[in-house]
């Protein structure tokens, strides 16, 4: 059975070309489109592995994803961060959020920034899944 | 210091020894002497306060000792013992400075009381002495003091960093410091006393000043006002200037200008602006290139997509595909379309037109968007505003970026169950202007946001705003004469309000496009 990988990301043009690269490489493709929406999805579908955006409304990237790794349910299912943020910005954010929650969470298991190639975005899954 | 020390002279070593005594017992340091001689001996060691002497004796006698006395130190108070009755000789003691007298034989209540008549007169001498020196260390300070003052007063105009030049009655230059020699290149030896007023300025300045004078009934000084100073060497200068007219009782007096270089400060002006506007222009690239980087990000998606349903024959694929391409064509095209507009100037093309059907246009391009976001769009169009000569163009753009804004505002209010509404007015203004008004209950906007909407490339949205709209719409609406104002509470919404004035002098035949 293929694996199925969530994308959460509020731009169309992104999740049309996220779920073209995934049925293109032979995985189910699952979308949301806000953080609220993209919970839900990963509490009811269970999918092997996360695509996530950074910004976005109703409960930005940042918050679903430390949602994800604070839960013991769901800490397990790889992320892969998918954003036209520079990766030295998210950690700021993140290390200012630490501070301020008082809680830790790991770094994500991949971090790409757009644009990326078809190719690139495949080889990070095969990394995880 | 109290008269203290006492002298006692008699031939009569008894009388100087039993004086001596009561005199110890009251007090008193006391000195004897046995003869004039003596008694001057002892006078020039020890300097006593108070001498008593007899005034017969052999050899020096008293009124002798008196005369030497006196011509040693006129302050000393000399009290003569004398014979009964020996009139001649008081009198010409008294000739000579004596200042008291005691019959012989010496009482005790005499001497005492004579010698506290010359105590009371040397304290009232050295109160007198230290009050005249007083007064004489006052004079002098006093006069140094004014000395000072005047020098002050002379190193603040020389070391003043503004050029002073003053007048007197007859227009004689009396004060020229060394700025005032920097700006006029005249040296003050040459100018001080004598020149005049039409031999330092120009003709003009001279003229104006003189006006200035003459229209000056007071003392009153003006404020300071900028001008280009021409010197008589055709030299202009930048320069801050003031007058202040002189008068004493009304009479003019002369007239004291104040001038301050500007050319330095223009300069570090020049440097400030152009070192803010390369600021505004790292900014601007910055903003821009995130912008672009998500065009970009859409384009290369996209045309990823069209390949997909190109090979796979998808028609599905080819269409998503191509609508992200076209989306993000367009995005470039508004970008490009801002960007002109914002940096050329533009006159309105105004024409006939009707505002209230460009706001039925606006909102059919944005209510499908809206709705898919459940945000409703609403319009309250005033009937009495008819038809318009304004730039339908101004109009489209401005209201449009206004209600993109307004919905984007809407996305960002992360509240659940809001009912978020988008309401477009217009209605006539008191003064014949077109309002529109774009009222939203979304995010609104903190003080910091609320200065900085206008800046080029300001955007709170990251990679998906340009931070062009509002410097676009803002730029349009004032090539129209019209204004926006801003009403915005963070976490409740804002209200833009949009201004137009009908277009004077434009020809009324335009036909209705929008
Ligand atoms: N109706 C509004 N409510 C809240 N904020 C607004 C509104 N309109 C404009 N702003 C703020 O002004 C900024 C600049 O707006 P604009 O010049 O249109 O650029 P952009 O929309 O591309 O960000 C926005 O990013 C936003 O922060
Ligand atoms: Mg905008």
């Amino acid at each position: 059975m293929s694996k199925k990988v969530l994308v959460v990301d509020d731009d169309p043009d992104v999740r049309s070309f996220v779920v073209t690269v995934l049925e293109e490489n032979r995985y189910t493709p699952l979308v949301a489109c806000d953080g609220v929406e993209g919970l839900e999805m990963i509490q009811k579908e269970k999918p092997d592995l996360v695509i996530l955006d950074v910004l976005m409304p109703r409960g930005s990237g940042i918050r679903l994803y430390r949602q994800l790794k604070t839960d013991d349910a769901l800490k397990a299912v790889p992320v892969i961060m998918f954003t036209g943020i520079a990766l030295r910005s998210f950690l700021k954010s993140q290390k200012a959020l630490e501070e301020f929650k008082g809680e830790k969470v790991p770094e994500p298991d991949i971090y790409l920034e757009k644009p990326v190639e078809p190719q690139e975005l495949v080889d990070a899954i095969k990394k995880k899944i | 210091m109290p008269a203290n020390k006492i002298l006692i002279v008699d031939d009569e070593q008894v009388i100087v020894r039993l004086l001596s005594m009561s005199l110890k017992s009251d007090g008193y340091e006391t000195f004897s002497a046995f003869s004039g001689e003596e008694a001057l001996d002892v006078f020039k060691e020890h300097a006593p306060d108070i001498v008593v002497t007899d005034i017969k004796m052999p050899g020096m006698d008293g009124l002798e000792l008196l005369k030497k006395i006196k011509e040693l130190d006129p302050e000393k108070e000399v009290i003569i013992v004398t014979g009964h009755g020996d009139i001649d000789s008081t009198i010409t003691a008294l000739q000579f400075g004596a200042s008291d007298f005691i019959n012989k034989p010496v009482r005790d209540e005499a001497l005492a009381i004579a010698l506290d008549r010359a105590k009371t007169k040397i304290s009232i001498r050295e109160q007198l002495a230290s009050y005249t020196h007083d007064l004489e260390e006052k004079v002098a300070e006093a006069t140094r003091e004014i000395r000072r003052k005047s020098n002050f007063q002379r190193l603040l105009i020389h070391s003043s960093h503004d050029a002073i030049v003053a007048f007197d009655q007859d227009w004689q230059i009396v004060v020229y410091n060394p700025e005032a020699a920097k700006i006029f290149e005249k040296k003050p030896g040459d100018v001080l006393g004598k020149m005049t007023i039409d031999e330092l300025y120009t003709p003009e300045l001279a003229q104006y000043f003189r006006k200035e004078a003459e229209n000056k009934a007071n003392d009153r000084d003006m404020p300071w006002q900028e001008m280009t100073l021409e010197t008589r060497s055709k030299k202009k200068i930048p320069v801050r200037y003031a007058t202040n007219v002189l008068h004493e009782k009304k009479e003019f007096m002369g007239i004291v200008n104040f001038f301050q270089d500007l050319t330095e400060i223009k300069r570090l002006e020049k440097e400030l602006i152009q070192s803010e506007r390369m600021a505004a222009v790292g900014q601007t690239v910055s903003g821009l290139a995130h912008y672009v980087k998500n065009i970009l990000i859409g384009l290369k998606g996209g045309s990823y997509v069209v390949d997909v349903g190109l090979q796979n024959n998808n028609m599905e694929k080819l269409t998503t595909g191509w609508l992200t391409i076209k989306k993000n064509i367009k995005r470039v095209a508004d970008l490009t379309q801002d960007m002109l507009t914002y940096s050329k100037e533009r006159k309105p093309e105004a024409e006939l037109c009707f505002p209230n059907e460009i706001v039925d246009e606006v909102v059919d391009l944005v209510t499908d968007f809206a709705a898919s976001h459940n945000i409703h769009i609403t319009k309250i169009c005033d009937p009495e505003l008819g038809e318009m000569v304004l730039d339908p163009r101004t109009i489209h753009r401005a209201l449009l970026n206004l209600v993109n804004n307004a919905i984007e505002a809407c996305l960002e209010l992360e509240e659940e169950n809001k009912k978020f509404v988008v309401e477009i007015s217009t209605k006539k203004g008191d003064d014949g202007s077109a309002v529109f008004a774009v009222k939203d209950n979304g995010i609104g906007m903190d003080e910091e946001t609320r200065t900085k909407l206008f800046t080029p490339m300001f955007s709170s949205k990251g990679g998906k705003g340009t931070g062009l709209g509002l410097l676009v719409t803002k730029k349009l609406v004032e090539e129209h004469g019209g204004t926006i104002d801003i009403d915005t509470s963070l976490g409740y919404g804002s209200v833009f309000t949009m201004r137009l004035p009908e277009q004077p002098g434009d020809s009324r035949n335009g036909n209705n496009k929008g």
